[in-house]
């Protein structure tokens, strides 16, 4: 028996990875979520998700809180990713450094420490919604601001020098040159701070003092008592995540895209 | 190599397989592998911390884990090697669902609800006969069980659903840990006459808006909500009456449609009158003064008191106060227990040597001191422990109302040597400090109720309730709209995306244009 090396067996790990710990639990969930206790095909748990105001409350604040923290981190991110990229700052890698160092830091650790902070300031259990959604911001800036700042690095110097030569002013160079070239890393950015922000119940929990209920706590109270109905929720959460990344692009394939997700 | 020669040699190794495994088994005798699912941080793991570490009782001054020393105790004693493999979990409900998945265990310590849960799903086996031989030397537990804690566990039955089942507690479980639900609270701020005209209600007053916090699990807020819901009928009932307890325990376990709607409209008052819920950052937060009022069970209750009175929290800051008191509400409080059970195929000889093990007032004494918790040991070791740390002197008090007589005989009963289970205690330790929540008074424990396992169908409502009170929820028409809007804007989005490829969408070429078909590339 001759076996033939090829490069596509390079894959091999990747994919046994991916059977066993992508697909494999995502069928498992498809089969809890429409089963019973007895393990009977039902769509119970369908309907009364659906049917329940309060499981479609909490999509709605999670999603609501999502969309704040991104659009924030956005708001935020996109000036500094743009300084960063287009500055001739000669130590200007400092400053990203500023910006990504707290990432190396256990999320936890960040999280109590803000805690304290919120505390002594005095707003800790006051302002709930507020809290969860500062920590939010803090935890995923650095997602923001990275994809941002490569795919503005990545813009050709002698684009901006053509629009100021054609007479384009600052506005016009940015609207026709730096906002559609740097889409990739905005789409990119969206991606890696709306979807976490959904679930990460950590934070909610700290800063929220566990008032504030985010889909992603759900499931986990939910995994307690009632699998089936956890699945459920779980398998919404899959349908949202699929969705936006759908929207903003996540699944095409050309070259600038790619360049921009980390 | 061909495909015939890789054949031979797989059967040659699955041929020599048995054989090296077999020698391998052989080279020792036969070690037993005891599976232990534990709680965290619920028993003594030696070394610093630890009571063999800071008495130094051993001449050495080591200080081991109390597995190890079960692992040589009992290879000297039924002489043959024993591994214990000790495990841990956080919530009862996690140690749950590992059981589902399919793990298996010799022993578990499951709180007094989920063994419940476990044995009207009939997946615990019982302990044998001869465990509760007290003539037997090594049956440590049946030998030093509080007479309290033993009668609870033969008087109350097992599985409430099955009426013909008529094992009690005692037959499925031995206790480890017990202790009271309470308030920590801080008397800077709260007066103690007005917590005990509250009692619960504390939880709603105005008074202590955004000061007070609840665990963050249905089962104690619950308990909490009911004990406010009943309050007047619990104080209507005859303390002195025989069934006192009985029907006690039948209010706080109610479950019926009426009894959650009623809760829920308490339980949404508490949750728009309290700090928050918490897991384990109420204990830093009383002691930093954060808050004011914390839920808390008894041992979390000694370790925050202990915290404060060290003038620190838990990171080792001084305290901006020093003292904090424990309060158990007059009319109700909850009794638990986390006790020992072995689900069906355990090892039970070794499982039951195990609790006999730690069961050891010795040993008892230990992993008490470690985690703070009240054993249900009783036994000559442990009163004199208990007295080490709560009887004073009286001749050192000026007046007689400093130190009160503390009477522990219900809990500590033949154990010991007859009028001896009682101590001068210091009179505040007594009625609001740790004695108070380490070992509370027969007075105290009279008015507190165990919460069974409601059962599957009443513990969806409750969980239902509970997602209720925890979310906040929209009206209708409001999630209708907010619906809409998202259809709308993914629909925006796709338009933008794709628009252009459809000609309706499209502006008219200007004047003198042409509209070229869009080509591929």
């Amino acid at each position: 028996m001759k076996l033939h090396f090829s490069r596509k067996m390079l894959g091999i790990p990747y994919l046994v990875f991916l059977i066993f710990f992508v697909v494999i639990p995502m069928l498992v969930i498809l089969f809890y979520a429409f089963t019973d206790k007895e393990m009977h095909l039902s769509f119970g748990n369908f309907i009364q998700f659906f049917s329940d105001p309060t499981k479609l409350s909490t999509i709605v604040y999670s999603l609501v809180i999502a969309l704040i923290t991104t659009a924030v981190c956005l708001v935020i991110a996109y000036p500094v990713a743009y300084i960063l990229a287009r500055s001739k700052m000669k130590r200007k890698f400092v400053i990203l450094l500023l910006f990504v160092t707290p990432m190396w830091i256990n999320f936890v650790l960040r999280i109590n420490a803000i805690r304290e902070l919120l505390g002594w300031i005095g707003l800790l259990g006051e302002a709930n919604y507020f809290n969860t959604i500062f920590g939010m911001v803090y935890d995923f800036l650095p997602f923001m601001i990275l994809p941002l700042y490569t795919t503005m690095l990545k813009i050709d110097d002698s684009l901006y020098e053509a629009s100021s030569d054609l007479g384009a002013g600052w506005s016009t160079t940015f609207t026709r040159i730096t906002l559609p070239l740097s889409m990739p890393g905005i789409a990119s950015g969206i991606t890696m701070v709306f979807l976490p922000s959904m679930t990460n119940y950590v934070i909610s929990d700290m800063l929220g003092n566990s008032k504030v209920t985010i889909i992603g706590k759900f499931i986990y109270e939910y995994f307690g008592t009632n699998w089936h109905m956890g699945s459920m929720v779980a398998l919404v959460l899959l349908i949202v995540v699929f969705l936006s990344t759908w929207l903003t692009g996540g699944f095409r394939e050309d070259e600038t895209v790619r360049g921009a997700n980390l | 190599m061909t495909k015939k020669r890789i054949g031979a040699l797989t059967l040659a190794a699955l041929a020599l397989t048995p054989t090296l495994l077999f020698t391998a088994g052989c080279s020792g005798e036969e070690t037993i592998v005891l599976r232990v699912f534990n709680w965290e941080e619920y028993i003594d793991e030696g070394g610093e911390g630890s009571y063999q570490y800071d008495y130094e009782v051993n001449e050495d001054g080591s200080a081991p884990p109390i597995i190890e020393d079960f692992e040589v105790w009992y290879e000297e004693t039924y002489g043959t090697p024993i591994r214990v493999e000790y495990s841990t979990f956080g919530t009862n409900e996690d140690m749950y669902n590992q059981l589902q998945l399919g793990d298996t265990y010799d022993l578990l310590c499951p709180s007094e609800y989920m063994i419940m849960k476990l044995a009207a799903e009939d997946y615990l086996q019982p302990y044998t006969e001869d465990f509760f031989d007290p003539d037997i030397e090594e049956n440590y537990y049946i030998r030093n069980v509080s007479p309290y804690i033993r009668e609870m566990f033969e008087s109350n039955r097992i599985n409430r659903k099955d009426e013909n089942d008529s094992s009690t507690w005692s037959d499925y479980a031995a206790g480890y840990m017990w202790g009271v639900t309470g308030f920590v609270y801080n008397p800077e701020f709260v007066n103690e006459d007005e917590l005990a005209a509250l009692g619960w209600d504390a939880m709603r007053a105005p008074q202590y808006r955004n000061r007070v916090t609840t665990k963050d699990n249905v089962r104690d807020s619950y308990f909490v909500a009911l004990a406010i819901c009943y309050r007047d009928e619990i104080e209507a009932l005859d303390m002195s009456a025989p069934d006192y307890g009985t029907r006690l325990a039948e209010i706080m376990n109610r479950t019926d449609d009426e009894t959650i709607a009623r809760v829920e409209e308490i339980m949404r008052e508490m949750d728009e009158n309290i700090y928050g819920y918490e897991t384990d950052t109420g204990k830093a937060d009383i002691v930093s003064g954060r808050i004011w009022l914390n839920f808390a069970w008894s041992g979390d209750a000694v370790y925050a008191m202990d915290l404060a009175e060290a003038g620190e929290d838990e990171e080792g800051n001084e305290a901006e106060q020093a003292l904090l008191n424990f309060f158990i509400p007059e009319e109700c409080a909850n009794l638990w227990f986390d006790g020992w059970v072995m689900p069906k195929g355990a090892n039970t000889q070794a499982a039951q040597a195990f609790v006999n093990f730690l069961s050891r007032p010795d040993n008892a004494v230990r992993n008490m001191y470690y985690i703070g918790y009240s054993g249900v040991i009783a036994g000559e070791e442990v009163l004199e422990y208990v007295k080490d740390c709560y009887s004073v002197d009286p001749e050192e008090y000026e007046s007689e109302e400093e130190y009160t007589k503390y009477d522990l005989s219900y809990f500590f009963g033949d154990t010991v040597e007859e009028g001896t289970a009682w101590f001068y205690a210091d009179t505040v330790q007594a009625t609001s400090r740790q004695l108070h929540a380490h070992y509370p008074t027969l007075e105290v424990t009279q008015r507190c109720a165990v919460m069974d396992y409601y059962g599957e169908e009443a513990n969806e409502a409750i969980n239902e309730l509970w997602s209720r009170i925890k979310s906040e929820t929209l009206d209708t028409w409001a999630i209708v709209v907010i619906c809409v809007g998202i259809v709308l804007v993914i629909a925006a989005i796709l338009l933008l995306k794709f628009g252009n490829k459809i000609d309706f969408f499209r502006l008219p070429p200007k004047k003198g244009y042409k509209r070229v078909k869009q080509q591929n590339c």
